[in-house]
């Protein structure tokens, strides 16, 4: 039988799905994000396959994706729906007797998830056990619940205290745009599509479809093999001369922090975008902003805090409103009902402030919050 | 071709252009690690190219310094001769040249086994468990770094810090690129130390990977070892 873990943010779940894992270990374990859900030791997908297959395992595999078809890719290269199935799909081919997810399907698409908890629930006649934490989801049918009632004032956050000035945006034109990573498929081919300001938009798509990998064409992270995007009708192209319209919070928020402290973050973004005369909220401001997320101090350092906290204070560039636009790539992971209605409900004061959102998650109830407009991915295109 | 006379062959090829004192028998070994590297079947103009690359930084520093501003080769300088640039530009081409074998000779060794996955590659080796243990944890280590330098220049980029495109208006933040990336080492190291590995005993399953007997030298490996050992054999009778 499976243990599903409840309770809210700081409860001690983790802490209580890890000790369940140490009574069992050695035991599988499926972290919220790569580093710990991969196991680190391989170059390629094959090779992670390799360290945990065992020729005593009888269970059937969990293959969600072709995963031959993957053998050559770098896991870290995968995105991060595809790194939870991979190992998932490396569980199946072990002879581990128990795993345990912390969040970690939250990152799923419907299909996957539902395919993962129905492997999951089976765990009995596969002869394994599995211990859940998911933030989405009520205890499933046959499984035990482990409610933690407990919790700690030490991040609590007060969304509701956020307020941003009114912004005039710029609209984004997306014109005949391609891209595709090199040595692989095409991503996108030709796609148009056009973002107005005061209004927020949601990507969907299965894990993989190139979500994240629109995000940041439109930061500049990556360059499009074809193809262009305007501001109002004018040339834009961040990848030649730096972003300054989106403000990105990353699905992982290891993946966006530019220094040690929360300070110095701030003080390097703040130099950044006076080369483009953006003007920034004063310190005083983000410090309030940063109270409001949770984190009392500046000199906090990013990497001592909890992951969940840490999830949290990645918002603050986005909520400062600072840049015209924000993007969110899967903001709620990890995070309980209370804050992600929080949240969803100070995205739609932003836009409703003038400011445009583009965001991606798999949680339904948390977007329909919000008031936008989906655009689905498929078929290397954008479908508005 | 086995693993290990791939790794035969080429520590004989290293050591053969480590012992070579001059061009030609430089250009003897070059032409036997050719030989091998066509001898894969596979296109090896990118490992050529990869060869170069790694050559060209230390070729330009060297011409520079050497044939450029001292003008003078180093066993002129110590037997006080007058010396010329001439001696100082074969001086160049020797160091320069036996880098680009050392680089070329490993990367033509594993020309010879496409399709092959790094851990299949170092399981099929006959050393220490331990040894070839510590080299996945190397490879790791090189895979986590890229991984890092990554996943920094995403959060750069994003910030308006750096911009994708090279610019010399990069340079000036390079530093926080690069606290960035080892920050980002020590983070992703930690999160697989503290609580996967230890749970999993992940390090243990290696064992059981990288276990079993290593394949026999077959007829190949002795023949390219052989020729690699007369290569070797004719740069030291140069010497």
């Amino acid at each position: 039988m499976g243990e599903f873990i409840a309770g809210a943010n700081f409860s001690g779940r983790s802490a209580a799905l890890m000790a369940r894992l140490r009574e069992r270990a050695p035991a599988f374990f499926i972290g919220p994000y790569a580093e710990a859900a991969l196991s680190g030791l391989s170059s390629t997908v094959a090779d992670e396959i390799a360290i945990y297959r065992s020729a005593n395992s009888s269970r059937p595999a969990f293959a969600p994706l072709d995963f031959p078809a993957y053998a050559a890719r770098k896991p870290p290269t995968l995105s991060g729906g595809e790194q939870v199935l991979l190992a998932l799909h490396c569980f199946s081919r072990s002879d581990y007797a128990a795993i345990g997810i912390d969040t970690a399907l939250e990152q799923l698409d419907p299909g996957n998830r539902d395919g993962a908890l129905a492997y999951l629930s089976r765990g009995a006649a596969h002869g394994f056990t599995a211990a859940l934490i998911d933030n989405r989801l009520a205890c499933p049918p046959g499984w035990a619940s482990h409610e933690l009632t407990g919790t700690t004032a030490d991040f609590a956050c007060d969304l509701a205290a956020i307020h941003a000035a009114p912004r005039a945006a710029p609209a984004i034109g997306v014109h005949d745009l391609s891209f595709r990573y090199p040595g692989g498929r095409d991503i996108f081919r030709d796609v148009d599509l056009l973002l107005e300001p005061g209004r927020a938009y949601r990507l969907t798509g299965p894990n993989g479809i190139g979500k994240t990998t629109l995000i940041k064409l439109l930061a500049g992270v990556l360059g499009p093999t074809a193809g262009a995007l305007t501001l109002d009708g004018g040339a834009y192209a961040p990848w030649r001369s730096g972003n300054r319209v989106f403000a990105l919070a990353t699905q992982n928020p290891d993946h966006q922090w530019c220094g040690a402290t929360l300070a110095e973050d701030l003080a390097r973004r703040r130099a950044a975008l006076a080369r483009h005369s953006v003007s920034l909220p004063s310190d005083e401001e983000l410090a309030k902003l940063a109270s409001c997320l949770g984190i009392r101090s500046l000199d906090q350092h990013l990497y001592e805090l909890p992951l969940v906290a840490r999830k949290r204070l990645s918002w603050l560039w986005p909520l400062a409103g600072a840049m015209p636009w924000i993007m969110l790539d899967e903001p709620t992971l990890g995070q309980d009902r209370p804050t992600r209605a929080a949240l969803a409900d100070a995205i739609g004061r932003l836009t409703a402030q003038g400011h445009g959102a583009l965001f991606v998650t798999h949680d339904d109830a948390f977007a329909a919050r919000i008031d936008h407009r989906p655009l689905r991915l498929a078929n290397e295109t954008v479908l508005s | 071709m086995t693993p290990n006379g791939a790794v035969i062959f080429g520590f004989v090829i290293i050591a053969g252009a480590l012992v070579a004192r001059d061009v030609v028998s430089l250009m003897v070994i070059l032409a036997i690690t050719l030989i091998f590297a066509f001898g894969s079947r596979q296109r090896i103009w990118s490992a050529l190219l990869w060869s170069t690359g790694i050559v060209l930084p230390l070729a330009l520093f060297m011409g520079l310094v050497w044939i450029g501003i001292v003008g003078r080769a180093p066993h002129e300088i110590a037997a006080n001769v007058e010396g010329s640039r001439a001696a100082a530009a074969v001086y160049t081409a020797v160091i320069c040249l036996r880098l680009f074998i050392i680089a070329f000779a490993i990367q033509a060794a594993f020309l010879h086994f496409p399709g092959w996955t790094p851990l299949r590659f170092v399981a099929a080796l006959t050393a220490p468990q331990i040894a070839k243990k510590l080299l996945v944890l190397t490879l790791s280590l090189i895979d986590t770094i890229l991984q890092a330098v990554d996943r920094a220049r995403t959060a750069l980029i994003a910030a308006g810090i750096i911009t994708r495109r090279q610019s010399w208006r990069n340079l000036r933040p390079g530093w926080i690129l690069v606290q960035t990336v080892w920050l980002t080492v020590v983070t992703i190291a930690i999160g697989r130390t503290r609580d996967k590995w230890p749970v999993e005993d992940t390090l243990a399953r290696l064992d059981r990977t990288l276990g079993g007997a290593a394949p026999r030298l077959g007829g190949a490996d002795f023949a390219w070892a052989a020729l690699a050992i007369a290569g070797a054999a004719m740069a030291l009778g140069m010497r």
